[in-house]
């Protein structure tokens, strides 16, 4: 991480994941000559008109043109630059989601997809703004990380960790204003493994994404009523962080995975996943989006509307205990 | 030629239309609303809905209707505001704009019992799924034509060559494309961001291709839309359309500040001076 990145996390709090992987692209690029910033017609929109202007030969507007963004930062990286490709989670990865595969899976390629404003954040915009399915849909491709960092400083330390991993990344970022702060201090951040948030031995909640901080809420609203939560900051949907979940399994009555994600195919869905080799492993209910386009309204609507918020995570829990 | 009642017509319509546009934006306080993108296309839609295309708001699936899409979505509030003004919707309907529950969106959502033919809002998709409905009415022997509202930054998706292309290949001489031509797009001018000559792609695709100089002139729009929905050449049409973003506001005009922002009542009252001083001129 870069040690300025903690004099930032209220600003970044405010402000949301936009300026933090913002912030973030304007540090790697002064310690690495080969960081390049690339958009579709969304540079104001991913707070990079700073970049631009400072980093004018290192920034590439492809224009409204997912599919080339993905196949043109392919083809930097296979030369050794190290592209950080941004966009609405709702179109990028989506639009070019073959292109996602063959050009960045296939080979392996080293460039960071990040997806903004993903889950139902653009609330009022619509369906067509929303992404519901884009970690069933990047995740099941070969090579491929995905990661749902839970707050500023995560955030933060994420994008510091795709530049050292060999491979594509897809960053899938959901806190808008008023992100919570989780990690007040440097912790240890690695790709693959994630972090137990607190103990507890009935409940687990298993969340990724800004909901943690729901989830946490959660976990105090079942507390005070004698039950026992656990809750996993797991922040890297793939590779599954399976050590944890063997102690998960082994040590809880409940799982609740949480995610502003189609019950289908992500955190949700992997967990099940392996879930279903592990002899004698507890029940798992699922707290997502339903598998539905949703209802207009704004993002606390729309948790509401789908049950995500802490006291309806208390509920689900406490129901299937 | 266009005749004076019917350019009048278009033109009271667009101004109420533009009023729609800033109330339903403003009413949606902080979630704000895409004022410039809406205000550029006012005249265009003002003519199809007002003018052209037949249609009959109390019969909104009629078969023989003509068909409005919407491919830059984001701009809905110039359809919803015609579609108020044509009484497909009431205005308690216009005032839920982008409220919880509501069905109007920020993006088109698919109800043709409200006029609404098309979701869009991934821009791109509009235009190559009209072409597809052109081709469905010829298919039927249906003599209905499509017209589709397209961004000119939008003019950068790929899939928009490749429906162009397409739309050559099956002759949909029942199709209308306007591409609305306002030189913005979202993150700079058309010129930074993605600078070419859209008339040479559309030509070199097999376009039938008609350039206005002024395309919030409603008798020019007129002229060219009645001339395109009755041309059969065997070619698909496409109107390119000068327009200028955030049209009627002052502060709005040409801004690339007004692409999708909420309006603060300071910037609301400016905007309604402007409407009503437009009147008096
Ligand atoms: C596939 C896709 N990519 C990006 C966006 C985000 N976006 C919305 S409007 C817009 C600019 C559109 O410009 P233009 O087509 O010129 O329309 P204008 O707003 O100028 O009327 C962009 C990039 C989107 N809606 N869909």
């Amino acid at each position: 991480m870069n040690p300025a990145a903690l004099d930032k996390l209220q600003d970044w709090s405010k402000a949301g994941h936009r300026t933090v992987q913002a912030d973030t692209l304007m540090m790697l690029a002064a310690e690495h000559p080969e960081v390049v910033a690339l958009s579709a017609d969304l540079t104001p929109t991913a707070r990079l008109v700073e970049f631009k202007d400072t980093y004018p030969d290192r920034f590439f507007d492809v224009g409204i043109a997912e599919q080339n963004l993905i196949d043109f930062s392919a083809g930097l990286a296979l030369e050794g630059l190290r592209p950080f490709a941004v966009g609405l989670a709702a179109m990028v990865p989506m639009r070019p989601a073959e292109q996602v595969r063959a050009a960045l899976g296939y080979m392996n390629a080293n460039v960071t997809v990040i997806g903004i404003e993903a889950g139902v954040r653009f609330g009022p915009l619509g369906n067509t703004h929303y992404a519901m399915d884009d970690i069933a849909v990047v995740r099941a491709i070969p090579n491929f990380t995905v990661i749902a960092p839970s707050d500023p400083l995560s955030t933060h330390k994420a994008l510091y960790a795709c530049i050292e991993h060999e491979g594509p990344v897809y960053l899938r970022l959901t806190g808008g204003p008023g992100y919570p702060v989780m990690y007040s201090e440097d912790f240890d951040f690695q790709i693959g493994k994630s972090i137990e948030y607190r103990p507890g031995s009935d409940v687990a909640f298993i969340s990724s994404g800004s909901l943690l901080a729901d989830a946490v809420g959660a976990a105090d609203i079942l507390e005070d009523k004698g039950i026992s939560t656990r809750v996993v900051d797991m922040h890297t949907i793939k590779p599954l962080d399976t050590e944890m979940l063997d102690k998960v399994f082994a040590e809880n009555k409940l799982v609740v995975t949480v995610e502003e994600h189609s019950p289908m195919g992500g955190l949700g869905g992997a967990v099940a996943e392996y879930k279903a080799g592990v002899v004698g492993a507890p029940k798992q209910v699922f707290a997502s989006l339903g598998d539905k386009f949703q209802k207009l309204g704004d993002h606390k609507f729309l948790m509401k509307e789908n049950g995500l918020t802490a006291p309806d995570l208390a509920t689900l829990a406490e129901t299937n205990l | 030629m266009a005749n004076t009642e019917t350019v009048d017509l278009i033109n009271e319509k667009a101004a109420l239309m533009r009023r729609h546009v800033v109330e339903m934006g403003f009413g949606a306080g902080g979630r704000g609303a895409h004022f410039g993108p809406a205000l550029s296309s006012i005249e265009i839609v003002a003519s199809l809905f007002f003018g052209i295309m037949n249609h009959d708001p109390e019969n909104p699936t009629m078969a023989d209707r003509d068909r409005f899409v919407q491919s830059k979505g984001h701009a809905c509030l110039a359809l919803y505001s015609a579609l108020g003004e044509a009484g497909y919707i009431t205005k308690e309907q216009m005032a839920t704009f982008k409220g919880d529950g509501s069905f109007l969106a920020g993006h088109p959502t698919r109800n043709p019992q409200y006029g609404i033919e098309v979701s869009s809002g991934t821009l791109g998709n509009g235009f190559a799924v009209a072409c597809g409905m052109a081709k469905a009415a010829k298919i039927k022997g249906e003599d209905h034509k499509v017209f589709s509202l397209v961004g000119d930054g939008e003019c950068n998706e790929g899939v928009i060559w490749e429906a162009a292309m397409n739309a050559v290949k099956y002759g949909l001489d029942n199709l209308v494309a306007i591409i609305d031509r306002n030189f913005v797009q979202l993150a700079g001018t058309t010129k930074d961001i993605m600078d070419v000559d859209i008339e040479a792609l559309w030509r070199a695709a097999g376009w039938d291709v008609l350039v206005l100089e002024d395309g919030n002139d409603a008798a020019s729009l007129l002229d060219a839309l009645a001339e395109m929905k009755d041309s059969s050449n065997g070619k698909p049409h496409v109107i390119i359309a000068n327009t200028t973003k955030g049209k009627g506001i002052s502060f709005m005009e040409g801004s690339l500040n007004w692409h999708a922002r909420p309006m603060n009542q300071e910037q609301y009252d400016a905007a309604i001076a402007d409407l009503e001083n437009a009147k008096t001129i």
